[in-house]
This record gives structure tokens, sequence and C-alpha cells, in this order.
């Protein structure tokens, strides 16, 4: 699974024609790895803050996610088949995540099977 | 998810393009249609939520199809997300009701752009069936401002942005925005004093009468704002000027709106586009008449201008866009310039300053005396319309006399013409055109 973490608001200057321009390179590469069998689906993550939930001595406190003090949220999730680390980091390295936004993260899915 | 034309085409370059290519068409294309659709559903008086859903909906389309890929069918994604949005805020208003009683539960069903139209018209018995030709009548109504009516197509019926529409008029985006709020406020008041319709009604008969001349008239400027923009870089905006004669063609083809007057503008328009590859040469530089190479020619475009020429030959009136797609025709008919029925065309010009009183036409058609062999005669004809101040200002006036003093060997002359076309509003290559022109003259 691939994490990818953006900074929030990191398309609000740009024209219409370049923010475009970048959704078609991500389009682009997902569709040519989902016809090669290499991308299995993916989830966008909606703006604004989710919740956290913290046990206290007196039940369950919650409270909005900190995203207004962080430099990076987490923007969604891809899911890709590799044989092992080496191979995904080769995979993600193509990801246009890495033109246009800051990192990604890859954690493996423990397959059971 | 299946995007067959990927796995052919492993160059990421080109996958690119096609995909950028898809989202813009969507974005611009589809806008207008979706909104168009929506509009059919929701009634005139919900214009602004419809064009709201819709823009949701686009935005909504950026932020996940990275994600899931792009969806077989994008349009009627795009389209069913923007009804359920619609229809989300119908509830929030309690208002949903109505428009479930009248169209029953759509949830399910996947609009593509064919079998949509036929749905709206069974249920609704509406006017005119095509969802789109019923939004552009609902934007040309003589009660607003022409300029606003042609904003307010450029916008809701063809997706142009109020950014796209500022540069096309020299004008803030923000007051773009304002007079489009405007004019639509204008249409709501419309509509309410209208009373007692049903949500979905179109023009009447009579009313599409009444209108269809203010629709030609807007689809008429739109193309004049593509075809000669008077600023910016590039000689002709192709989208705004393809834009119109998509329109033209519509109102032409269409049962409810066909016409004699909407032929010959769909005539006219063919004629005139049919020459966009050979007016603008390497660098997108200006090239005139007289050199053009005909061979590019869109033959195909032509040949539809004669069929609607001949199809606008089927009522007794005659409108200023038959002379004028006659005069067209003179020259799609010519092999090269010196072929030129310059007579012919000096016959209709005579009818069509007649009927409009234009000095404009007037200008033009004095051009058409000094190719026709009297430059002299029509260079007196010119001076006499310095009388028009609104010649002054513009640029094809100044020009035509710096050309017919040329053509009378006064270089002096003409190049204090050329200089003053050079202080009015011109595109680039216009102006490189004319330095081009006074350089030659010294």
């Amino acid at each position: 699974m691939l994490l990818l973490n953006h900074a929030p608001d990191r398309y609000s200057d740009l024209s219409e024609d370049d923010y475009m321009a970048i959704i078609s390179d991500y389009i682009a590469w997902t569709e040519k790895l989902t016809a090669e069998g290499v991308y299995t689906g993916g989830e966008k993550l909606a703006d604004g803050p989710g919740r956290v939930l913290t046990k206290t001595d007196g039940g369950v406190e919650v409270h909005d996610s900190p995203m207004a003090e962080l430099a990076e949220v987490l923007g969604g999730v891809m899911m890709i088949k590799a044989v092992d680390y080496d191979a995904a980091v080769a995979i993600a390295k193509t990801c246009p995540h890495m033109v246009h936004n800051s990192s990604l993260e890859i954690r493996e899915i423990h397959a059971v099977d | 998810m299946k995007f067959t034309l990927l796995t052919d085409a492993p160059e990421p370059e080109l996958a690119f393009e096609v995909i950028y290519h898809q989202l813009e068409k969507l974005a611009r294309r589809e806008r207008g249609r979706l909104v168009a659709l929506l509009v059919g559903k929701l009634g005139p008086a919900r214009l602004e939520m419809a064009e709201d859903v819709v823009q949701d909906a686009i935005i909504a389309a950026m932020a996940a199809w990275p994600y899931k890929g792009m969806p077989d069918n994008p349009a009627a994604w795009l389209n069913r997300v923007a009804r359920n949005k619609a229809y989300d805020r119908l509830r929030k208003e309690g208002r949903e009701k109505p428009w479930l009683d009248e169209i029953g539960d759509h949830a399910a069903d996947d609009i593509s752009p064919d079998n949509s139209d036929a749905t709206h018209g069974q249920l609704f018995g509406a006017r005119i069936k095509d969802p789109e030709l019923k939004l552009i009548f609902l934007c040309c109504q003589p009660e607003i401002a022409q300029e606003d009516q042609l904003m307010l197509t450029l916008k809701v019926v063809s997706g142009f942005t109020a950014k796209d529409i500022g540069a096309l008029f020299l004008k803030k985006e923000a007051a773009v925005g304002q007079r489009l709020a405007r004019a639509k406020r204008k249409l709501r008041a419309l509509g309410a004093s209208a009373g007692g319709k049903s949500i979905t009604d179109g023009p009447s008969r009579f009313e599409l009468k009444e209108r269809l001349p203010t629709v030609l008239k807007v689809i008429y400027l739109m193309f004049s704002l593509g075809y000669a923009p008077r600023r910016g870089e590039a000689l002709i905006l192709r989208d705004v000027a393809e834009e119109a004669l998509r329109l033209a063609v519509s109102v032409a083809d269409a049962n409810e709106t066909a016409s004699p007057s909407a032929s010959a503008l769909a005539a006219l328009l063919s004629f005139q586009a049919s020459r966009f590859d050979a007016r603008v040469g390497t660098d997108g530089a200006l090239v005139l008449l007289r050199d053009q190479n005909r061979v590019l020619w869109d033959k195909d475009l032509i040949s539809r201008g004669f069929a609607y020429l001949k199809a606008a030959q089927a009522g007794a009136k005659l409108s200023r866009y038959h002379l004028e797609a006659a005069i067209a025709s003179s020259h799609a008919a010519a092999p090269d310039f010196a072929a030129t029925n310059w007579q012919q065309l000096l016959g209709v010009y005579a009818q069509l300053e007649a009927m409009t009183g234009s000095p404009v036409v007037a200008v033009n058609a004095c051009v058409a005396e000094a190719f026709a062999g009297a430059p002299e005669a029509a260079f007196l004809k010119l001076e006499a319309l310095a009388k028009h101040d609104q010649l002054h200002a513009y640029a094809p006036y100044h020009i035509a006399r710096g050309e017919l003093l040329r053509m009378l060997k006064r270089p002096a002359d003409a190049a204090k013409s050329f200089k003053k076309a050079l202080e009015c509003d011109a595109s680039a290559p216009v102006v490189a055109h004319l330095k081009e022109r006074l350089t030659a003259s010294v």
C-alpha cells in the first residue's frame, strides 16, 4: 500500500490548466498500471480534519485531527502489487506523486494466504 | 477501468496527452451539456444550482480519478454525481418531492447523451427536445442586454470560464462574474413572471420564433469573437469560433428551430471556418485571402456550407446571413484569387449595404470594389465613410484605407493609415503584418 502525503492547499494557487495537467499525469499512471495488473485500487481521503479518539480514564475523548499544525497530511492510499519492497520502491518512484507532491510511504499489506 | 489505448501506447507522453485532452473536453464541452441536462430537469430558475453541482462534480472527479482511475463513461459519471448533489441540495430545501414526482426515481439510470433526449421528450412533451438548445434559448432572451446574452451563452452553454470570457472582452474576471450574476437574476425574474409554467417548459412555438433572431445574433457574435479577436497572441481563437459553428449547426438541424436564416448562418460560418488552416501561416502569422493556399481549405466544411446555403433558399425572406453566406460562397467557389467573381460579389455587397446600412459592410464593399478593378472609385467611397465616428477605432477600416492607397501607388499616405491601424486594438499577428507593411512602405 502506498500512503500519499501532501501539503494542505498544495493546489490552491495553480491555474486550471496546470492543475488538470497534474491530474492527467496521475490518471495516466494509474490507468497504465491498472492495465498491467499492478494497480489494484485506491481511495482519496477527503480534505478537512478527521477525528482522533483517545482512551481516557473517563471514557473516550474525540478531537479533530490536528491538521492545521502539520506540514503534511495523508491525502490518499493506493494499492499496488509487488514481489518485495525493492520492486514496490521501483514502482513508487515512477508515481507522479513524487513529481508534484512531497512524499509517500510504502507499507506492505500483510497477506495471509 | 479499462483503457486499452494505453497498453498499445506505452509512451507516457502519449497517454498523458490522451487523458489531458479527455479531461479538457469534459471540463469544457461536457460541462455545458451536463448543465443543459440538469436545467431540463430542475427548471430554468435553478440555472445556478445546475452550474454549481456540475462544477462540484468536476472537482470531485479531479480528486477521485487519480486514485480510482477513469470511469468507463466519464460523462455519465459526472452526470450521476451532479444529479445526486442537486438532489441533496433540494432535499435540504425540502423541495425534492416535486422533482421526484415528475421524474420518478432515476437514481439507477446511466444517462448517456443519446438516450437522455428521448426520455426527456417523452416525459414532458417538451417543445425543444435537445436540452442544450433549450438552454441556448434560455440564455438568449431579448430582455437581457446583448453582451450579457453572449457572455451567458459562452459560460453556461459552451463551458468557458469567467476568466476566459474576461480575456475575450478585456474585462476583469470579477466584472464578468458580476455581469453573469446580474443576467441570471434577470433570468430568474423572467421565469418567475412567466408564472404557472411547469418547471421544465421550454419556450413556446411563438417564443421560439421570437427569440430565434436573438439566438442567431449571439452565435454570430461568438463566431466573430473567435474569427477576429481584437487582442491577444492568436490570429484566430478556434475553440470559440468552432463552438459557435457547432451551435449554429445545432439550431439549423433541429426540427423545432430550423429556419432559412438559421441555415444561412450555418452556411456562412461553415464557409468562414473552412479557411482557418490556410489563414494562419507558420508561427501563427496572418495569411491574406489572396495569398492563401486553397488546397488547405476544408472541402468538407465547404460542401456542408453549400448544402446549408441551398436549405436557406427554401424561404422567401432574405436575412443578412443569406447575403453574407452568398459572399463567402463566392470565395469558396473560386479556384484562386484571380478567378473570384468580383462583379457577383459587388452585387451582393450592394444588397447587404442597403439592408444593413452598416459602415463596416461599406468598408468591405469598398475593398471588393478595388479588387474588382476600380480602386479610385473605391477609395473615394471609403473616404466618404470617414464621417462615421465608430470606424476610427476600427483597425480594419485603417487597414483597408492603407491597402487601397498602396494600390493607388501612394505609399506615404498608406503608411499613415497603417500607423493609425496600429493605434487600434488588434491581435499580435495583425500587428506584425502591419509592421511589415510599414517597413515595406518606406
